[in-house]
């Protein structure tokens, strides 16, 4: 009990400080009050254009859930943005990561609690905004049809998006020039998670492999609870079934990366990193 | 003028020796940057797959406008893109000083000094899908050609402008990091057919911000969809550019006179 | 001189041993590195294995209550030591005894015991103040409300820093932020404080002020464990001294051994007005006065003279001189720290 409190208190006192840290830039979150609504109408338009010229739905999607895709994926961004891979690579290559072995504290549970501390300000300054922007301005029903769904998903694409990131970030151990895996990671994913178009667009092989690929965790899925319905590679699935997909994988990622945080710590503490 | 041609050369060898250096790691970031590349016909790619259009667009028209684009940022990214950031960063850690001393024009300087083979990657992709679509949408005259080159040109002028000014804000709003991606989304009216969006969308890209320069009047023209009101955003394209340059040597002055 | 000369133990004091170290290894595996193309494609499928050792067979105690310094020259095993006695590397052999704790064993717990401020790696945030990573480090410790206030206000106090701990880190100077590190290290009033560095980059007055507040948490009881290649603060604050190269202890005592180990020495430094008929000073190591040798030569005018002062007495010694040479000026001093310290690492050293 006593410890669960003490972990609170870690959770609450670096999400603070992090959130400070965060505030001076708040500016900078502020850029996406402009550039997601710009992003957005881009979009309007060329699906507009699209449907305009065809008519019927696409992969099964109406021009107006199209339109509500691409808002719930830029909304969806706002909250689980992260750069845990970043952080890490850094603190690794700079020889900082010492200090975090030096306290006691596990260096994952300090980047969670950073990384809370700074969506908090997201949802402040970018969710917020951009939510009263596409609803009230642009007209897009942002309401989700399951709200308590919605917000699970998104809660997993938030840990799904830190772990994965956690898991790209400790090869810094291992490599010396890591940021080229980040950075082939990142470029995949701004493919396949969804952000660029929904995935029931591409060849049917490649929607098949996603369901093995933790890209789709992190967008399509909670963008797709958002819209009420599940489908890929043909497959539908019942919102609590893709969920609880979700759900799974994130705990094999979660797995996954404390075999790798070992591994790490144990090169680190036996060869001195 | 020579001077500066000299300095160019100059940097253009450091930049690619540099890369030669670093070889491993140039080649895996012109990879990064050529898988990037592959992104920017994938949503056209995938709209016409599943039998959809942009109306009045056939697929390899709406890459053209796209690879030419691509073309227009990646050329701007290896000549103007550096300066914004060395610039900045110059600001932010308050060593603008350094240029300031030395016995040149510190804009040109820092554009000479700031090429970057890096986007090297952006351009050759951008040129492949060019080629590919040029092959399939029918031959152009010379006149197109000279149209095309005209407007690509004027293009480029409004990129250098808009990276001046975005560099000169750095001296007042010190280097806010997220300030290009602001123009990033802006410029993205240029990368479609303009007539998928509406009238004053239409008016604010092409005559204000004459963003439609940079992709879908270069492509225009070697169409031959060209319009004699598309060739009056030449003017504000280079306005534009004498804009930008006028902000930034104000703001040049400005710090001088506070900072010295 | 052999090395055993040095190994002199501390005297026996009756004070607990905070930290008991015994026969400490550690070995890294590397890979030999061939050059030639046909090497480097032989060693692409078969690699011969290397072992280096970074600390061989390193056995010392320390007394509660002291300051330690570790010296040594770059790579030859301080901080492979430092990083086994905080927990952050495992040992190959030996057994580290840290308040009970073995650091590498009980990581957590121990970490909670121990304070640490590596000069060159920050824990403080850049963008705000101080007082927000402080408080942040209040939560990772779990330092209670009034404990906490009491520490910091203690320690801002000593430290002089008053208003300097609302202001974002960034703005303050290279001392101030140091200052910040070890109340970020102290905080949870920890018994042992490591120091790797710690007044590195620093200028004359915010290093004394550092080895000020040094000297007073020790004078309240704190032990430290002090690395630095600045010899001024282990004159100023270290009891004792031990010195490890190429991996070994090569000496473990107070400074005062250190100085008397080396014999009595005197370093004269002598300034000749010309060339004298009897010059043999000049671009000649061998002075014919007895327990003398020739140091460093500035200059023609200028030299300078180790005298042995077991073998001969100063007086002696000027006799001597005034009756071999004519000189203008003269000063004799004490062998520096620097002098001490540079020919135990090249007699050391030099072994293999």
């Amino acid at each position: 009990m006593n410890n669960i409190k003490h972990r609170f208190e870690v959770i609450k006192a670096v999400a603070l400080v992090t959130y400070k840290e965060w505030s001076a830039y708040r500016t900078h979150s502020m850029v996406s009050i402009f550039v997601g609504p710009v992003y957005f109408l881009v979009q309007y338009f060329i699906w507009n254009a699209v449907y305009g010229n065809q008519g019927a739905a696409l992969h099964g999607l109406e021009l107006e859930q199209m339109l509500r895709y691409y808002g719930a994926i830029a909304l969806i961004g706002y909250l689980t943005m992260d750069f845990a891979d970043w952080n890490l690579q850094m603190l690794v290559h700079s020889g900082k990561f010492l200090t975090f072995q030096l306290r006691p504290i596990h260096h994952r549970f300090f980047a969670l609690s950073q990384k809370l501390g700074h969506r908090v300000l997201g949802f402040l300054f970018e969710f917020l905004p951009c939510f009263l922007i596409f609803q009230f301005i642009f007209k897009i029903d942002m309401i989700p049809k399951y709200l308590g769904f919605t917000i699970i998903s998104i809660l997993f694409a938030f840990f799904m998006n830190f772990y994965v990131n956690y898991c790209i970030g400790l090869s810094a151990f291992w490599l010396v020039q890591a940021s080229g895996i980040r950075n082939v990671f990142q470029a995949l994913s701004s493919v396949f998670s969804g952000a660029l178009i929904p995935l029931v667009f591409f060849p049917d092989f490649i929607q098949k492999l996603l369901f093995f690929l933790p890209f789709q965790y992190t967008t399509y899925v909670p963008a797709m609870v958002f819209s009420g319905s599940y489908t890929l590679a043909g497959i539908s699935m019942s919102i609590p079934q893709i969920v609880l997909l979700q759900g799974i994988i994130l705990l094999l990622t979660i797995g996954l990366s404390e075999v790798l945080y070992r591994r790490a710590i144990y090169r680190f503490t036996a060869a001195g990193g | 003028m020579k001077k500066y041609l000299m300095i160019y050369k100059e940097s253009m060898r450091v930049s690619i020796a540099s890369a030669a250096t670093y070889r491993a790691n140039f080649i895996l970031h012109s990879i990064i940057t050529l898988l990037g590349n592959i992104v920017f016909p994938l949503v056209t790619l995938l709209i016409y797959g599943s039998g959809a259009s942009f109306e009045g667009w056939s697929m390899y028209e709406v890459l053209l406008i796209q690879s030419i684009f691509t073309m227009s940022t990646g050329l701007s990214n290896m000549f103007f893109g550096g300066m914004v950031w060395n610039t900045m960063e110059h600001v932010r850690e308050g060593t603008f000083e350094t240029v300031l001393i030395k016995p040149v024009d510190c804009m040109f300087y820092l554009l000479a000094t700031n090429f970057g083979i890096h986007s090297f990657g952006v351009v050759a992709g951008g040129m492949v899908v060019f080629i590919i679509s040029l092959v399939h949408v029918g031959n152009a005259t010379i006149v197109m050609w000279l149209q095309f080159l005209l407007l690509f040109l004027m293009g480029l002028f409004v990129m250098l402008g808009m990276e001046l000014l975005m560099a000169a804000t750095s001296f007042k709003w010190v280097a806010n990091s997220r300030i290009p991606e602001m123009y990033g989304s802006v410029r993205q009216f240029g990368n479609y057919p303009q007539t998928i969006f509406n009238k004053s969308i239409i008016y604010l890209t092409s005559f204000i911000l004459p963003v439609g320069m940079i992709g879908f009047f270069p492509a225009s023209a070697l169409l031959g969809r060209l319009e004699w009101w598309m060739l009056v955003s030449i003017f504000p394209c280079i306005l534009f550019l004498m804009l930008g340059i006028w902000v930034y040597r104000y703001m040049v002055r400005l710090y001088e006179g506070v900072g010295g | 001189m052999t090395n055993e000369f040095y190994k002199t133990n501390r005297k026996e004091r009756a004070v607990e041993n905070i930290i008991s170290v015994e026969h400490l290894c550690k070995k890294y595996t590397t890979y030999k590195r061939e050059s030639g193309f046909k090497a480097s494609v032989k060693s692409f499928f078969h690699r011969e294995k290397v072992y280096v050792d970074a600390v061989k067979d390193v056995t010392f105690q320390v007394k509660r209550g002291d300051i330690i310094g570790i010296l040594g020259p770059n790579g030859a095993g301080k901080s492979t030591t430092i990083k086994m006695l905080t927990g952050t590397l495992y040992p190959t052999e030996g057994v580290i005894n840290v308040m009970g704790f073995s650091p590498y064993k009980d990581r957590i717990s121990y970490v909670r015991n121990m304070g640490a401020v590596f000069g060159q790696k920050s824990q403080l945030i850049f963008d705000i103040p101080p007082l927000d990573s402080f408080r942040m480090n209040k939560a990772i410790y779990g330092i209670p409300d009034k404990e906490y206030e009491e520490t910091l206000h203690t320690l801002i106090e000593i430290l002089e820093l008053e208003d300097k701990v609302m202001r974002p880190t960034r703005v303050l100077s290279l001392g101030e932020r140091m200052k910040c590190e070890f109340i970020m290290a102290m905080l949870h009033n920890p018994p042992i404080v490591y120091l790797d560095e710690p007044t590195i980059g620093l200028d004359v007055i915010a290093k004394q002020n550092i080895r000020e507040f040094i000297k007073q948490m020790n004078e309240r009881g704190t032990t430290f464990i002090l690395t630095t290649h600045d010899l001024e603060d282990v004159q100023q604050l270290a009891k004792d001294v031990i010195i490890i190269n190429k991996g070994e202890k090569v000496f473990d005592g107070s400074i005062a051994d250190l100085r008397r180990n080396l014999g009595n020495k005197k370093v004269v430094e002598l300034t000749v007005d010309s060339y004298s008929e009897k010059g043999i000073v000049y671009g000649n190591k061998n002075i014919e006065i007895r327990g003398t040798t020739v140091i460093s030569e500035l200059s023609h005018q200028k030299t300078t003279l180790e005298v042995d002062t077991d073998v001969i007495s100063i007086s002696e010694f000027m006799n001597e001189l005034s009756s071999q040479y004519a000189f203008t000026d003269i000063s004799i001093k004490e062998l520096s720290m620097e002098t001490i310290i540079t020919k135990i690492y090249k007699e050391t050293g030099n072994k293999e």
